[in-house]
Order: structure tokens, then C-alpha cells, then sequence
């Protein structure tokens, strides 16, 4: 296996170089870094608030980041990289507004690190349209009303293609279910699961 | 057609998609906290863990040690900022309890620290690490805890005016045929819109730029200018998009004042987005109320006595209520009607408006009773409403504008199939579960306030409209963008809206569904304006008659603008026109545009419309389901019938008629802010605890738009809708629980222990 693809090797590069980037600071490129051996430890004096290196990969970039140990991808992606398309309804993953996918799979990125999602390939709302061409989900969303305030609406978009993805849009009770960790407070549910049902199956032949 | 976009009826407008559609699909709208900032400090709150005492001591030492800690502001070294006036009593203020002046503490969650770092996570370590001493003092938390002070509404706040009341409710009551006496309970509800309180501010010189989701830009740029004593033209409010705020963002919050003098110490920008539970107290909420209501009828059904008696719960601060029975005395006819509002002080927060702040609760009490009233009478609940239904309400005598409620009952019937109900209490069941059907009249005051606009058409037949309206998810750029595109004859496509900006002609606060009516009428009449020029140019010597009609709005003329509006312009001589107006509803009190410059709303409508009245009306229709021995309630089927007048647009009306039905089912069996009462203190402060209806607690909701017209109203002919659908649909469940059950529920919100049968 392609040591980029394994998440096995990638996930021990990735505690690799968290812990010697904390360890010798914030100027050390990621690749001297991951040279360094596994047993690298922090010594007992280092600071834990000090800023880390982090790399995160959104939508197809590379953003190198100097952010404090605790930042949250959500906080990272908004306060840091400045794309502030996904949204903080919570901070808890009580609500939904702040999913991204990550590998695919919808994560609320308010209770995820950004040092635990390095070199995972993040997709956010603004990495779906292509150009002018919005995502079948989107237009879907358009034609279905499937929003008023806006708020929880890129949350809800990330989740319903995850949703039709993993295969759960089957029916309108599924598509209910599977959709019930996004809340929408203007309470466009009804209209949400009319914009699953018809962007399913573009998005299953696509 | 689809679902989501009703094909037009009569006095209707398209259904086109939402102006704002892709911005918000993708991403690209920026909310209040979205806008970049830069260096900001970050701001933490920190809140007071009790309800009343006093803060004897802070220990910052271990807050202070933090790194990244900029300050750290305490009521001993925040700047004085000057008194706000409550907003219900004609100022700005969502509360007189300004934090940051004293040590003394008059509400759980009041602000009493703002922590300030270069990165947010430091903020909050840090927030965490500050050490109180209090001296507690106890609280009194709600209706039945000792130390309540309760007192008549009237006199209290200028929005309270009076309590209703005509003929002789005592000697009508006694003779009535039929009696219904009933006491019913409404919990504290908070607004939880899903975007957060964020407030971002930045000083350029001594212009202040203030990011901040509000559903009343010019009242907070006023607002904020009178606390921190400068000319409120140098505060620009920023707010193009906002994420829910159902009233919880019609005021000024404390907040708002303080993280602008905080960023001008610090001079830099401040940036506070307050965490989902802070947000329980930064902010207002739906207090909780108690109502009394007694009607007599005779045997035929028709009222002959009413009376509505209610409590709330406000702050000892301010005098807060909603006083519903402005609306529950004059629905129906009957000759002898009496009402009394009471307010009781606790030691609580100060409560604000919340999505049809009146209505929800005390159209529960009303529609209820009238519920147990149609029972007594062995009468159909909508042959009830039908005996005592009205042109003219019984207290003034005035007309209603215009009032569909029994064509909306009758559509919504026929739709949810009523006529297959039996009537008798637990006589429909499916298996192991009972049904029932259970309806209620939902209306909502037509209300409307000054407004102004600019508009701007160029030769090429682009638009641009300017407005300080407030895009809450109400479809404001859309209908407006519809009223400019139909008044200056251009395909939609063609007009630009810019609203939420406070740099903009004003516009009132997004609340009181008084939206659509004022923003649209204004900008008709300043396409109007427009036109007039261009007509002139193409007929000089008759253009300034026509279009014109004596209410001052204007007809259409058969003058096509589209043909002609090119060498019109030419005939001019200019390639762009531009038009600025002010608008005000019939019967506007005199200093109504001098009101609207300083952020102040001269609103008026609903039962205070000179010699009429105007409301909109429906009916709502709900199907129960029961489990006869878990006791779990399931809503299978919603319906709502609703007339408004003009629909400018049936797919952004109907979602929110839809949200609406979903938030009265929601007012039923889920809402409600549980109060520690020990503390007075919101336990279920977050979105897990705090229940709102998921997907998966919805089924299906339809809902159906009457045709109606209304030429009394406003030029536009729209009653507001945003509120109407959540009116009374906790009734309506309520009554289907009685049908299925046989058990009445008069305490919400409905949670299976107490379903007893």
C-alpha cells in the first residue's frame, strides 16, 4: 500500500509530528519533523498553549497553519483559513451547522482537532461547486426551498450528500432519521428531505 | 409547480427561487461572524453563576497568566457607558440591567467579565480561570416562588395600553347557558435561532463598524451610539445576512455597547461570538405565563361572555409583557368581554419578543377553551367559530380590514378530511394507537411602519434597490427585489437589493411581521417615483396625472415601461434615475419619520389601525397520534389554511407558514426552558437539552394559501405572515390529545408522563 493512502502509517506521522512540533517549536519544516524518531517526548516545562504547526488539506489546498494545540477544525477552517462557509451553532455537536466532510464521511468539525484531521482530505461547502456549476445537492436545496435563514444550510448540504452516500436515502423515513443530527430552526425539514429525495440519485449515478 | 412553489392563485405573486438562493448554498453569504477582522482580540464572556447578590471579589491571577491574554474587564475598570431606555417603552434596550456598572447581580448569566486574547482558544482558558467571590442572596425564580411582586400591566410600558373589555361580563357570565371556566400554563421558551450572538466590532478613527446579526440595523446603530455618547453617524451596522433570530435580535443587547468601548481602548478590532448557553442570557426569551379564561354561551353556541385574565413574568428591571388579550377579546363576537394583564418580578433576566410574542401563549388559552367550550355544547369546534365569527370586533365596534377565517377553515377541512372524524373523545384508533383530530383559529395583527428607499434605474433596465431592510430567512430580498422588478416592468433577474447595512434609507425592525408590507409598499412608491419621471419624459404634457391614485401610491398605467423606458431616457437626456422616499401607513402618528431616523418604530396595525382593524388569518388542523401504553405522542399529518392578503411571492410564504405549523407543534409537546428554581437559573441551556423538533420528529405539514385581496392595508396589500403560522397550532395539539385521550392538557409543553390515560 501507497504510504499516502494508508491512514495507518498517516496517522502515526501525523501524532509523529504533533508531538515534535510542540516539542521544538514552530519554525521546524513538517519534513525534518517527521524524520525525527517516534519517541520524541514534550518536556515537562514546554508550554501546551504554544502554537503548533498544523498542515490541514481543504478542498483540494494545502493550508499551512501556526495554530494554538486546542483549535478545532471548524475554528481553523473559519478563524484561520478563512473560509467561513461552515458554521458555529453550538461548539457542543448538539446541532449540525458545522459538518465538513472528511475522507467522505461527515464529521462535525466543532468537536474534531485540527491536529487530528491533518493530511485527511476536509471538503467544505465551498469546495462542491465547480465553477459556476453548482453540486446536484445545492440546486437541489435551490428547488426545493430547502432553507430560509441560511444558517444550518451548509451544514445540512455536507450532511445530505454523506447521507445519500452512505446509502441512506432510500425512503422519506430514512432520509428523516439520517438527517436528524442537523437541526434547522426555521424548520425547512420537510423541504430538506424533498431536496435529498431528488438529488439522490444524480448524485448515486454521478 | 412543486410542493415548494405553489403554483400562483389569484392576487398572487411567482414563486420564484430565493434572491439570496446561491449565496447561501454555497457558502458565500457572510454572517455577522463570517466578516474578516484584522488582528482581532478575542472576547470571552463571563457570566454570573448566581441570580442575585453581588460580586465581593474577583481573582484574575490564573486568568491573567494565560498566554495571549490582552485584558480582562471587570465593572472596576470598564469604561461608564451611558444608560440605555428599554425598547419596549421607546427605546433601544432589550434590558435596563446594563452589566460592567456595579458589582450587584440581578440575573443568572448577567455579564460581569470580558476576557480579551489574541486567539479565541486563550479567550476561553482563560474565561475559565477567573476566580469569583459572590455574596448570594436568594432568588426568586418564577410565578409560585415567595417574593413575586405582581401588578397590572396598564401603566406599566407604553406597548401595554389598555385592558379590553366591553359590557357586562359578570351578569353575562352567570345567565350563559353553558360555562367554561380554565386555567392554562405556558413555559419560558428561548428563541435558539441557530446562528449564535456574535458581535464583531472595529474602529477606523472615530467611525465605528459594528458586525452583528440584527433584525433592526438603525435601532442598534442608535442604540449603540446614545451608550457610548457619539453622533450615531458614526456607527455603520453591517449585517447583510442573519441566521434566525425570531425576535432575538430586535433589541440591543448589552453586549454590543461594551465590546465597542472595549475595542476602543484596546484599538483593536473585538471579536465575541457567546457560546450557545450564554446566548440563554445575552439575549431575551418567551417568559412563561399563566391565563384564566372564562366563556359563557348559550346553547346554540353563541358567546355570550369572555374573559381573558393573564400573568407574566418579567425582570425586576423591566416591566416587560406581551398583553395578548388585545387580540383574544376581540376575536370573536361577543357582547360582554373583560380582560386583565398582570406582570410578576422575579429575579430573572428581562423576556423580549419571540415569534408571535402574544399569540402563542394566549391564543393557547383562548383556542383551547374554545375547544372545551365546542364539548360542553356537543358542537363542532369550526361550527363554533363559525356562530361567533365577525366583521366587526365587540369591544370599539370596528371593521376588520378583511377576514377569511372561515373560508381557511372550510379549505382546511376539506383538505385534512375532517368530516371522518368522530367527534366523540377516544373513539379513533390504530392498533395500540389512539387518534385524534384536534383544530384551532390562528390570525395575526397586519401591521406595518415607516419606512424609506432609494431606487436607482438605468437605461439598460438594471435595478437598483436600497433599503435597510433585514434578511432573517423572511425572503426579504426576494419580495423585494419582485416589488421593484413588477413596478419598473424588468424581468427580476435584473434588480440588486442591498439591505442590512445602516448606511442605508431606513427601515423598521424585522419583527411584528411587518416586513414585507412596510419594505414592499416603500419601495413601490419609489419605483413609482420613477416611473412618474419617465412617464413625464414620454408624455409632457399629461404625464403628471397619471399613475397617480388619491392614496398617493400609484396604479399601473398602460404605458408599457419596458417598450418605452429607452427613449424615455433619452428624451431625458440621462442614463440613470434616481429616487429616494419615505412611506408611511395610514394613521402613522405625526413625528413617525423623525422616529424612523432614530431608530425608533412607529408601528401600527392590528387592533390599533385608526377606525379598522387588520389581521390575517387561519385555521390549523393536526392529527395525533397516542400509544395507549407508552403514551408516546406523534404528530402524523399538519395542516394550515392560511389568507394574508397579497402573497408576494407563495414559495417563500408558504416555507414560512411551514416553519411556522413546525414551531407550534414544537410550542406543544417539545419547547421549554426548565428553571432550576432553587437559583433561578436556565438548566437545559444548550441545543441537546433544550428540545427543538429534528427531522425525524416532523411528518408531513401542508400548506394552503387563500386567495385574498385587501386594498385598506397598504399599498402592497400583504398582511405579514411570519408569525401566523405558529399561532394557536399548540392548541390545535392540544385538542387532538383530548380527542384521541379524553384527557385535557392546559400546562405545556405536552411530555408523555402527562398523558395519564
Amino acid at each position: 500500500m501507497d504510504d499516502k493512502t494508508n491512514p495507518q502509517s498517516r496517522s502515526s506521522f501525523n501524532r509523529r509530528s504533533f508531538l515534535a512540533g510542540a516539542a521544538g517549536g514552530a519554525m521546524f519544516p513538517l519534513a525534518a519533523r517527521a524524520a525525527e524518531p517516534a519517541t520524541t517526548t514534550i518536556p515537562s516545562t514546554q508550554d501546551p498553549t504554544l502554537p503548533v504547526p498544523v498542515t490541514l488539506r481543504v478542498n483540494g489546498h494545502d493550508n499551512a497553519l501556526n495554530i494554538d494545540a486546542r483549535t478545532t477544525v471548524l475554528d481553523a477552517l473559519r478563524e484561520h483559513i478563512g473560509l467561513t462557509g461552515s458554521k458555529k451553532g453550538c461548539d457542543h455537536g448538539q446541532c449540525g451547522a458545522c459538518t465538513v466532510l472528511i475522507e467522505g464521511r461527515r464529521v462535525l468539525s466543532c468537536l474534531t482537532l485540527a491536529l487530528s484531521a491533518q493530511d485527511h482530505e476536509i471538503t467544505t461547502i465551498e469546495g462542491l461547486s465547480n465553477g459556476a456549476r453548482l453540486h446536484p445537492m445545492q440546486q437541489a436545496f435551490i428547488d426545493q426551498d430547502a432553507f430560509q435563514c441560511g444558517y444550518c444550510t451548509p451544514g445540512q448540504i455536507m450532511s445530505a450528500i454523506a447521507c445519500v452516500k452512505e446509502g441512506h436515502a432510500g425512503n422519506d423515513e430514512d432520509i428523516r432519521e439520517y438527517m436528524s443530527g442537523n437541526i434547522c430552526r426555521c424548520a425547512a425539514y420537510p423541504n430538506i428531505v424533498a431536496a435529498v429525495k431528488q438529488a439522490a440519485p444524480e448524485i448515486l449515478s454521478g | 409547480m412543486t410542493t415548494a412553489a405553489p403554483a400562483p392563485k389569484a392576487n398572487m405573486g411567482q414563486p420564484i427561487p430565493r434572491y439570496d438562493a446561491v449565496a447561501k448554498v454555497t457558502g458565500t453569504a457572510q454572517y455577522a461572524a463570517d466578516m474578516p477582522l484584522r488582528d482581532p482580540a478575542y472576547a470571552y464572556l463571563v457570566t454570573s453563576a448566581i441570580a442575585k447578590g453581588r460580586v465581593d471579589n474577583f481573582d484574575l491571577s490564573e486568568a491573567q497568566k494565560v498566554r495571549g491574554v490582552v485584558d480582562i474587564v471587570t465593572h472596576e475598570n470598564a469604561e461608564h457607558l451611558e444608560p440605555a431606555k428599554f425598547f419596549s417603552n421607546g427605546g433601544y434596550a432589550s434590558t435596563t440591567n446594563q452589566p460592567l456598572r456595579s458589582p450587584d447581580i440581578a440575573e443568572e448569566g448577567q455579564i460581569i467579565a470580558v476576557v480579551l486574547a489574541d486567539t479565541y482558544e486563550a479567550a476561553r482558558e482563560a474565561a475559565h480561570r477567573v476566580k469569583v467571590s459572590y455574596t448570594a442572596a436568594t432568588p426568586t425564580a418564577s410565578f409560585h416562588s415567595p417574593g413575586t411582586v405582581a401588578a397590572r400591566a396598564k401603566g406599566q410600558l407604553a406597548m401595554f395600553k389598555d385592558d379590553p373589555k366591553v359590557g357586562d361580563f359578570d351578569k353575562a357570565f352567570e345567565e350563559a347557558e353553558v360555562q367554561i371556566s380554565a386555567e392554562y400554563e405556558t413555559p419560558p421558551q428561548h428563541h435558539n435561532p441557530m446562528e449564535l450572538f456574535a458581535t464583531s466590532v472595529a474602529w477606523n478613527g472615530d467611525s465605528l463598524t459594528i458586525y452583528e446579526p440584527s433584525q433592526f440595523v438603525h435601532g442598534l446603530k442608535n442604540g449603540v451610539a446614545t451608550q457610548l455618547g457619539i453622533d450615531p453617524d458614526r456607527v455603520h451596522v453591517v449585517n447583510p445576512y442573519v441566521g434566525g433570530a425570531f425576535g432575538s435580535k430586535g433589541s440591543m443587547t448589552p453586549r454590543t455597547a461594551i465590546m465597542a468601548s472595549i475595542s476602543r481602548r484596546l484599538r483593536r478590532p473585538v471579536k465575541l461570538v457567546a457560546t450557545r448557553d450564554q446566548g440563554f442570557n445575552v439575549s431575551t426569551y418567551r417568559a412563561e405565563t399563566r391565563h384564566r379564561v372564562e366563556l359563557g354561551a348559550m346553547s346554540d353556541g353563541k358567546l355570550t361572555a369572555l374573559r381573558h385574565e393573564g400573568w407574566e413574568i418579567s425582570s425586576r428591571a423591566d416591566a416587560y409583557c406581551v398583553g395578548g388579550t388585545k387580540t383574544t377579546t376581540r376575536l370573536y363576537d361577543c357582547p360582554n368581554v373583560d380582560s386583565l394583564v398582570w406582570i410578576v418580578r422575579a429575579d430573572r433576566n428581562t423576556p423580549g419578543f419571540m415569534r408571535s410574542p402574544p399569540e402563542v401563549p394566549y391564543l393557547f388559552a383562548l383556542e383551547s377553551a374554545m375547544d372545551e367550550l365546542a364539548y360542553q355544547l356537543k358542537m363542532d369546534p369550526i361550527e363554533l367559530r363559525r356562530v361567533n365569527d365577525t366583521n366587526r370586533e365587540p369591544i370599539g365596534g370596528k371593521p376588520y380590514t378583511s377576514r377569511s377565517l372561515m373560508a381557511c377553515f372550510d379549505e382546511g377541512a376539506k383538505a385534512f378530511g375532517w368530516a371522518e372524524r368522530n367527534r366523540e373523545p377516544r373513539s379513533m384508533a390504530d392498533g395500540e394507537w389512539l387518534i385524534g383530530y384536534g383544530c384551532a383559529t390562528t390570525c395575526y395583527p397586519t401591521q406595518m411602519a415607516p419606512a424609506a428607499a432609494r431606487v436607482r434605474l438605468r437605461r439598460d433596465g438594471r435595478v437598483r434597490v436600497e433599503i435597510a431592510g433585514h434578511e432573517i430567512g423572511n425572503g426579504a430580498y426576494t419580495v423585494i427585489a419582485q416589488a421593484a422588478a413588477t413596478r419598473l416592468e424588468v424581468p427580476v433577474e435584473r434588480v440588486t437589493v442591498v439591505i442590512g447595512d445602516s448606511d442605508l434609507p431606513p427601515a423598521p425592525v424585522a419583527g411584528g411581521s411587518n416586513s414585507t408590507a412596510s419594505t414592499c409598499s416603500t419601495v413601490m412608491m419609489v419605483c413609482d417615483q420613477v416611473r412618474q419621471r419617465l412617464l413625464k419624459a414620454m408624455m409632457p404634457n399629461q404625464g403628471q396625472t397619471v399613475g397617480q391614485t388619491p392614496s398617493g401610491g400609484a396604479s399601473r398605467s398602460d404605458q408599457r415601461l419596458d417598450l418605452d423606458r429607452e427613449a424615455a431616457f433619452d428624451a431625458l437626456g440621462v442614463s440613470v434615475i434616481e429616487e429616494y422616499g419615505e412611506w408611511k401607513p395610514d394613521g402613522a402618528p405625526a413625528d413617525s419619520f423623525r422616529a424612523m431616523h432614530n431608530g425608533q418604530v412607529r408601528m401600527v396595525g392590528g387592533p390599533e389601525f385608526g377606525g379598522k382593524i387588520a389581521y390575517a388569518f387561519g385555521a390549523d388542523f393536526v392529527e395525533v397520534r397516542v400509544n395507549r401504553f407508552t403514551h408516546e405522542i406523534r404528530v402524523p399529518r399538519v395542516l394550515g389554511a392560511f389568507a394574508a392578503g397579497h402573497i408576494m411571492n407563495p414559495r417563500t410564504a408558504r416555507s414560512q407558514l411551514m416553519g411556522g405549523l413546525i414551531w407550534g407543534v414544537a410550542s406543544a409537546l417539545h419547547e421549554a426552558t426548565e428553571l432550576d428554581e432553587r437559583y433561578a437559573r436556565y438548566v437545559n441551556d444548550n441545543l441537546a437539552d433544550y428540545l427543538v423538533p429534528v427531522n425525524a420528529d416532523i411528518p408531513d405539514v401542508e400548506v394552503i394559501l387563500l386567495s385574498e385581496e385587501d386594498t385598506q392595508i397598504n399599498p402592497a396589500g400583504v398582511k405579514g405572515l411570519g408569525e401566523l403560522g405558529n399561532v394557536g397550532t399548540n392548541a390545535a395539539v392540544c385538542n387532538a390529545i383530548f380527542h384521541a385521550t379524553g384527557q385535557r392538557i392546559r400546562r405545556l409543553p405536552v411530555r408523555l408522563e402527562k398523558i395519564e390515560v
